[in-house]
């Protein structure tokens, strides 16, 4: 049976296990002397000792599904929008990146009508352009236009 | 069709007027100046000034942009990955040379290659200077270098991080005056100043402008500077060179950098603002403020300063080697 | 003393000369809108806006940028309690519970609690600053390697109390906010550690991304598709102000945040981010109800803010008495002196009165005006809560990526709080908390970098940690409070928070 702890455990050892092997390209050094694998190793191991204690009481956690994922198409929308924003901020420069993300999560995923999508779209990706970069002089990307 | 024939015409005119105006009349666009250290840090101040010089020079707008990370590494790859168009500059310490040989002891592709950078000019190579704290007991270098030969691996000093430039610099000494000291690294040029006033270690390899105001103070004295000459505001501090190591020999250069395949004509513009940059009054005085002596090579004179330092640096490199865990 | 007054009043006559203020008053609210902003703290704060003071000259700069730097402080509690996004670095406790209050209706009592309790924090750390500053600044000093790990160590036993629910949990999220910290360059050795060829990553992976994805970002992720968006609290104007007995809970919390941050904060490195974190586990530890906390208590809201606050002007102490570095905030700060051609040093008290006083007398004033800002803008940032969310939180997010991108102009640092938003959403709905992994990210590599050059420095020995006095004096209370907390294992059966959570979760451990 899937529940949250045993997952957790799961995943924690895994990770833990994944960074014992990268590790083993680095110098381990020795007690007087440590090396830059020395310490990642010793969190490993607590990490994995770790793991096997949360999947150990896992028994008594709730099961996977009865948590509750209802909202996660959303979240992913939301992950999608940031993704997006990440490979185009430094393309498309920051106004034309965040007033297309603003646009999508508005009036796509929220479904807010096209007038309050595109006010609230430009007027935040400008304004906030103005205050940081102009007013501020926090440099944020432009891309091509000059936007 | 006569009028097709206009038309080509009309706009082969327009492209060829473009390229060669476009050559001609470069700058038309604001341009970037890569400084590859955080604000406040010694490459950052010295960008500063530079780039204001240079935005009346070439009447455009020259902005810093602090492209940090991994020693200076994360900025210095960014220019050199850069479109070669003379937009984004770079200004670069002298870790510059050091950077690509750790990456190659390392076995790891490096991050960038010197081969990727046109050299402009350089701005100001400070000499480092050896300092210890006053209660030591070493009142000239030749004392320290002896105690050191006497007890190998017992004197401590601090650097600004492992390959960084002040541990480069005492690398260099450790090899010249064939001594073993132990080194203590810490994270920046900073922490490594905190720790030599707290007692922590014994001796710093330091640039002279950070360490003035605790000389004229009396908490440390510097014994020696790895210059060819004096440096000018500690005029009793003799040189290795002159104590007979002239294998030490170290600068915190700073200099401007376009990437490799920047048209001539554009590196020819750039070559001859910073030749009226040094000259400026402000810059001048931007300088003065900051207690760095103005050192203006161009050319042919840059690019031997610039060969010489990056051989002297990567055979340093290659001899403190992978940093052995016992 | 009379010396002192003297000076001060020649501090005051130039903080309050009409420019000068105009420059505070300026920084400060730079400064507020800079610590609003999510990720953006003080450090890169000041850093961007370092560049637009060398027009002016040395003292108006040194004030506008001390303005900035207390804005930031007092704004990065604002978002962290509105909207569960960590301002900076610091604030990320003041997430826990200050959010928790405004999710009951509390969040202008938190707002106001929090403003008041960094002005009280920032004014007694000044008058501390002021008179102790020479003394203190030669004891800071003599923290090296040694003392810094040990009490590094300590700052790792304040994760035991940092966590509502299992402690096995609690304890597997600190240990991979360690491993976290360990991605970059190892600074002793030059390795390039868990970077896989991403330049960016050398320094590590930041905490700013990791504590805005895992606070922020995961927050948004988890609201913003409910079918019942959450409730839009609409408070009377009565209800903004903190009541009497919340009040007098927080009055000793404050007090006790204003003397272990300022503690804390002189000693030289950034072990000033750790003073929120180690205010709250001491708050919870001495608490009458520490269930409550987590909650939506008072004394998790007081003590970090407060501890924050006066942690920056003990930053200030080994600055400005001897001229040295001790952090990168006041490096840059040193920076700017410098540009001015101030130079800094052991003598700047003596040589330049008007620049020291003036900078303490305008950090009194600066305290006062962020005061008088802060408190009518409570009201202000509580309407924000009423817009729809669905409509709020796309703002929100391109607040956060500004903020996180602006820090290093960086699109790494993006995708890393990107991948902690996930990270955080789904330990969320695995019910393990995040609190936990920002402590370890920031204190993974200070440990072992501390370690080894504490081992560099005796050649291997690790009875260094034994011939220092301070190094043994920190280690030996850390050991005293572990001991403690297994004394009251034994004898009480479990400890009050396995109580809870076995009361709550039926004999899970």
């Amino acid at each position: 049976m899937l529940t949250t702890n045993r997952v957790a455990a799961v995943t924690l050892g895994a990770l833990a296990v994944v960074v014992l092997f990268e590790s083993r390209k680095l110098p381990l050094g020795s007690l007087h002397n440590p090396g830059p694998a020395y310490m990642p190793v010793l969190l490993a191991l607590a990490l994995l000792v770790f793991a096997i204690l949360v999947g150990a009481y896992g028994g008594a956690s709730r099961g996977l599904g009865a948590v509750g994922w209802s909202e996660w198409r959303h979240a992913a929308a939301i992950l999608g929008t940031c993704a997006f924003a990440a490979i185009a901020l430094e393309r498309l420069g920051y106004r034309l990146t965040m007033a297309i993300a603003l646009g999508f999560l508005i009036g796509v995923i929220e479904r807010q009508g096209v007038f309050v999508t595109l006010t609230l779209a430009v007027a935040l990706a400008a304004g906030s352009y103005l205050l940081f970069d102009t007013l501020l002089r926090v440099p944020l990307p432009r891309g091509p236009f000059g936007l | 069709m006569r009028r097709a024939r206009v038309l080509v015409g009309v706009v082969a005119l327009a492209v060829v007027a473009g390229i060669a105006g476009a050559q001609e009349s470069y700058p038309t666009r604001p341009i970037t100046l890569v400084a590859p250290f955080p604000p406040g840090g010694v490459a950052d101040l010295t960008a500063r000034p530079v780039a204001a010089s240079l935005e009346k020079i070439l009447k455009t707008p020259v902005g810093v942009v602090n492209k940090t990370g991994a020693a200076g590494a994360v900025g210095m790859q960014y220019v050199a990955t850069s479109r070669p168009d003379g937009y984004t500059l770079l200004l670069a310490l002298s870790s510059i040379s050091i950077i690509p040989e750790a990456d190659k002891i390392f076995g790891r592709p490096p991050a960038f290659t010197i081969e990727q950078f046109a050299p402009i000019a350089l701005v100001s190579a400070d000499p480092t200077v050896l300092v210890v704290r006053a209660e030591s007991p070493w009142k000239t270098a030749r004392e320290f270098i002896e105690d050191a030969q006497k007890r190998p691996g017992q004197i401590s000093y601090s650097s600004s991080g492992v390959y960084g430039t002040l541990h480069m610099a005492m690398a260099l000494l450790e090899h010249a005056a064939n001594v073993k000291l132990r080194h203590v690294p810490y994270a920046g040029a900073g922490p490594a100043l905190t720790a030599i006033l707290g007692g922590h270690v014994d001796a710093l390899a330091s640039g002279p402008a950070v360490v003035l105001p605790h000389l004229k103070a009396g908490k440390l004295r510097a014994l020696a500077g790895w210059g060819e000459a004096r440096v000018a505001s500690l005029p009793d501090v003799p040189t290795f060179k002159e104590l007979g190591y002239p294998d030490a020999e170290f600068y915190i250069w700073a200099g401007v950098f376009a990437g490799k395949g920047t048209p001539e004509p554009i590196l020819t513009r750039l070559r001859d603002a910073m030749r009226q940059v040094v000259a400026d009054p402000d810059f001048k005085g931007a300088m003065d403020k900051l207690e760095t002596p103005i050192v203006f090579k161009q050319g042919e004179e840059f690019q031997r300063f610039f060969d010489a330092d990056a051989r002297r640096l990567a055979a340093g490199v290659r001899r403190v080697g992978r940093i052995e865990t016992k | 003393m009379t010396e002192t007054v003297h000076n001060l009043l020649l501090g005051f006559s130039v903080a309050l000369s009409p420019p000068v203020l105009l420059y505070a008053f300026v920084g400060c609210v730079v400064g507020t809108i800079v610590g609003v902003l999510p990720g953006v703290g003080p450090l890169a704060g000041i850093s961007l806006l370092l560049p637009a003071t060398f027009g002016l000259d040395a003292t108006k700069a040194i004030v506008m940028l001390a303005g900035i730097y207390y804005g930031a402080m007092y704004g990065g509690s604002t978002t962290s309690i509105l909207m569960r996004i960590p301002g900076e670095a610091a604030s990320v406790m003041t997430c826990i519970d200050g959010y928790a209050m405004a999710r009951k209706g509390r969040a202008g009592a938190a707002l106001a609690i929090a403003a008041v309790g960094s002005y009280v924090a920032g004014t007694v750390s000044v008058v501390a600053l002021m008179f102790l500053a020479p003394p203190l600044a030669s004891f800071a000093l003599r923290f090296g390697p040694p003392e810094y790990f040990a009490l590094l160590i300590l700052g790792l036993l304040v994760l035991a109390y940092m966590s509502s629910g299992s402690m096995v949990k609690a304890l597997a999220m600190a240990t991979l906010g360690l491993l976290l910290g360990m991605i970059g360059i190892d600074q002793m050795t030059g390795y390039f550690r868990f970077a896989y060829g991403v330049v960016e990553l050398g320094d590590g992976i930041g905490v700013v991304p990791v504590a805005v994805g895992l606070f922020g970002l995961s927050e948004i992720l988890a609201t913003a598709g409910q079918e019942t968006p959450p409730a839009v609290i609409k408070p009377t104007l009565r209800e903004l102000l903190p009541s009497r007995q919340e009040w007098k809970d927080a009055n000793w919390p404050i007090w006790r945040g204003t003397v272990l941050g300022f503690l804390i904060g002189i000693i030289p490195g950034s072990a000033h981010i750790i003073s929120s974190f180690v205010s709250y586990a001491v708050e919870r530890r001495l608490a009458r109800r520490p269930e409550e906390f987590g909650q939506g208590a008072v004394a998790g809201v007081a003590g970090p803010e407060s501890a924050n606050n006066s942690a920056t002007s003990g930053a200030f102490v080994p600055m400005l008495a001897l001229g040295v570095p001790s952090g990168p905030i006041p490096a840059v700060m040193l920076a700017a002196m410098m540009v001015h051609g101030v130079s800094p040093g052991p003598l700047l008290i003596k040589q330049q009165p008007e620049l020291f006083w003036g900078f303490i007398a305008s950090m009194y004033v600066g305290n006062v005006v962020l005061l008088i800002l802060n408190l009518p803008l409570v009201g202000v940032f509580v309407n924000l809560l009423r817009v729809p969310y669905p409509l709020l939180y796309p703002g929100i997010l391109v607040f956060c990526i500004l903020g996180v991108y602006a820090v290093n102009s960086s699109v790494v640092d993006v995708w890393i709080m990107l991948v902690m938003g996930l990270v955080g959403y789904l330990l969320r709905k695995l019910e393990f908390e995040p609190a936990p992994i920002v402590l370890g990210v920031i204190l993974a590599p200070m440990i072992e970098m501390a370690l080894r050059q504490s081992l560099a420095m005796s050649d291997g020995q690790y009875a260094i940690f034994l011939t220092r006095p301070i190094a043994t004096t920190l280690l030996a209370v850390g050991v005293l409070l572990v001991l403690l907390s297994f004394k009251s294992l034994i004898t009480h059966g479990f400890d009050w928070r396995e109580r809870m959570a076995m009361a709550e979760k039926g004999d899970e451990l």
